[in-house]
C-alpha cells in the first residue's frame, strides 16, 4: 500500500487514557458518586459480614476456627447486594455511554480505534472499583469492628480478631474492582461498536 | 510532513451512490457522483437540505461505506483499508471540522487539540507545542486552558479547525462550519479556512449551504437529490450572479 511509506503506529498510550478516565469521571461527578455509593455499600456489606463470622469464631472460643464460614443466608444476602451493586454500575455506565455518542464519535473521526473506546470506558468502570472498594472495604470492616468492640466483654479479643481479618479488606478491593470491570464490559463494547456517523447524528 | 508524495488529485469518486433502507422505503441520498477534487483546492459542496451533501461528507470523509461506487483518496481505494487503516487515515490524512464543533467537553483547548495527535503516536513535548502554535494561529494563544463550554461558539469552532490541522492532513473536511454562527463570526471562520487553505495548502471540502462559502471557493459543486447538477468556477458563478 502507498500509505505505508509514511506509516506509524495509531496509538493510544495507558497514562493519556487514564488521565482522559479520571477527567471524565470529574467532571460528570455526581453521576459517578451516585455509582461509587452503589459499590461502597455492596463492598461494606460484604467486607462487615465476612470480618462478622470471623469476630463471632473467635469469640466462640476458637472452636469453630475450622468451621463452615458464613452461614448459608448470609452468602445469599452478600450475594444479593453484589448483584444489585453490579446492575447498578451497568446502569450507570450505559447512561455514560448514550450519553456521550457524540464524544465517541468524534474520538473515532480522530482516528481512535474500537480497542481505544473500550479501554476507555473499561479504566473509567475500574477506577470507580477501586474508590469504590476501598472506602467500602475499610467501612464495613471498621463498623463490624466497633459494633462488636464496643458490646463484647472481651474488646481485646475483638480486636484481634479484626486485626486479623485485615485480609478481608483486600479480598473486598479486588472484588469490587473484578465486579466493576465485568458490570462496565457490555456497555464498553456497545460503546466501542458505535459507528461514528450514527453517533455523530445523535442528539441528546 | 503529511505527505512527501504528491498526487495530482486528492479525492476522487467513481459513480458514488449510497442508499439507505428504511423498512420498504429506500432513499437514495447519492445517486452516482463522479469527480476529481485536486489538492490544494478551495471546493465547496453546496445544496438543499437534504440533498446528500453531509452523505457525501461522510463517504469522502471515511465514515460511511458507500452502497455503490469508490472513493480515493490520495489514489488509494478506501474500501479496500481494514478498520487499522481507516482509522489511521482518519488520524493522519484527514481532518474533520463539524456544525456542532463536536469540542470533548471535559477537555481543555490545548488538549482537545492535542488529542489527534496522542492517537498518530506525537511525544508530548512535540504535542503541546503544536497544539500551543496551532491555537495561537486561529488566534486563540490567550485561551489555552479554557474549557469548551469557557468558550463561544466561534472560539469552539476556531479551536476545532486547530484540531482538524493537528497532524497536517491532506484534506479538512468541514461540514456546514458555520451553521451554528452569526453572520460575523462565520465570515471569520471562512476566511480563516481560506488563510489556511493558502498557507498550508491544505485541500478544504466544505458542505455547506452558506453562499458567503462562495467567495473563497476555487469551485463550487452543486448537488441536487444526490446527484451532481454541475461545477462551476468562482468566476462562473459571479458571472451569472451579474446576469
Amino acid at each position: 500500500m502507498k500509505m505505508s511509506k509514511e506509516k506509524q503506529e495509531i496509538t493510544f498510550p495507558l497514562s493519556e487514557a487514564i488521565s482522559f478516565a479520571v477527567e471524565s469521571i470529574r467532571r460528570r461527578f455526581s453521576r459517578a458518586l451516585i455509582t461509587v455509593i452503589s459499590i461502597v455499600l455492596g463492598i461494606a456489606f460484604l467486607s462487615a459480614l465476612l470480618t462478622i463470622t470471623r469476630i463471632v469464631s473467635a469469640l466462640s472460643g476458637g472452636l469453630s476456627q475450622t468451621s463452615q464460614g458464613p452461614p448459608l443466608y448470609q452468602i445469599w444476602m452478600a450475594a444479593i447486594a453484589l448483584l444489585v451493586c453490579g446492575v447498578g454500575i451497568i446502569n450507570s455506565m450505559l447512561m455514560s455511554v448514550t450519553e456521550r455518542y457524540k464524544e465517541i464519535g468524534t474520538l473515532k473521526t480522530l482516528g481512535a480505534e474500537e480497542i481505544h473506546i473500550l479501554e476507555l470506558f473499561l479504566i473509567e468502570g475500574a477506577l470507580m472499583g477501586l474508590i469504590g472498594g476501598i472506602v467500602g472495604a475499610f467501612g464495613g470492616w471498621l463498623v463490624a469492628f466497633i459494633m462488636y468492640y464496643v458490646q463484647s466483654s472481651s474488646p481485646q479479643l475483638v480486636l484481634q480478631a479484626s486485626l486479623s481479618s485485615i485480609d478481608i479488606v483486600g479480598i473486598s478491593i479486588v472484588l469490587s474492582v473484578i465486579l466493576s470491570l465485568v458490570s462496565s464490559m457490555v456497555p464498553a463494547y456497545m460503546a466501542s461498536k458505535l459507528n461514528p456517523v450514527e453517533a455523530l447524528r445523535y442528539e441528546v | 510532513m503529511a505527505s512527501a508524495l504528491r498526487y495530482e488529485y486528492t479525492v476522487e469518486t467513481e459513480d458514488l451512490a449510497k442508499t439507505y433502507v428504511m423498512g420498504p422505503v429506500s432513499v437514495k441520498a447519492l445517486d452516482g457522483i463522479s469527480v476529481k477534487i485536486r489538492r490544494g483546492e478551495y471546493l465547496s459542496i453546496m445544496g438543499p437540505s437534504g440533498s446528500g451533501k453531509t452523505t457525501f461528507f461522510n463517504m469522502v470523509g471515511g465514515l460511511d461505506r458507500p452502497t455503490r461506487g469508490k472513493v480515493y483518496i490520495d489514489e488509494v481505494d478506501i474500501a479496500k483499508l481494514d478498520a487499522y487503516e481507516l482509522a489511521w487515515l482518519r488520524a493522519r490524512k484527514i481532518g474533520y471540522i463539524f456544525q456542532t464543533f463536536n469540542l470533548i467537553p471535559v477537555l481543555t483547548a490545548m488538549e482537545n487539540v492535542s488529542l489527534p495527535m496522542i492517537f498518530a503516536g506525537v511525544g508530548r513535548e512535540e504535542r503541546l507545542k503544536r497544539a500551543r502554535e496551532l491555537l495561537e494561529r486561529v488566534g486563540l494563544g490567550n485561551r489555552l486552558d479554557h474549557k469548551p463550554s469557557e468558550l463561544s461558539g466561534g472560539q469552539q469552532q476556531r479551536v476545532a479547525i486547530a484540531r482538524a490541522l493537528a497532524n497536517n492532513p491532506v484534506i479538512v473536511l468541514a461540514d456546514e462550519p458555520t451553521g451554528n454562527l452569526d453572520l460575523h463570526t462565520g465570515l471569520d471562520i471562512i476566511n480563516l479556512l481560506k488563510t489556511l487553505n493558502t498557507e498550508k495548502g491544505v485541500t478544504i471540502i466544505t458542505a455547506t449551504h452558506d453562499l458567503k462559502m462562495i467567495d473563497v471557493s476555487d469551485r463550487i459543486f452543486w448537488i441536487r437529490d444526490g446527484k451532481l447538477e454541475r461545477i462551476e468556477t468562482r468566476a462562473q458563478v459571479s458571472a451569472r450572479a451579474e446576469e
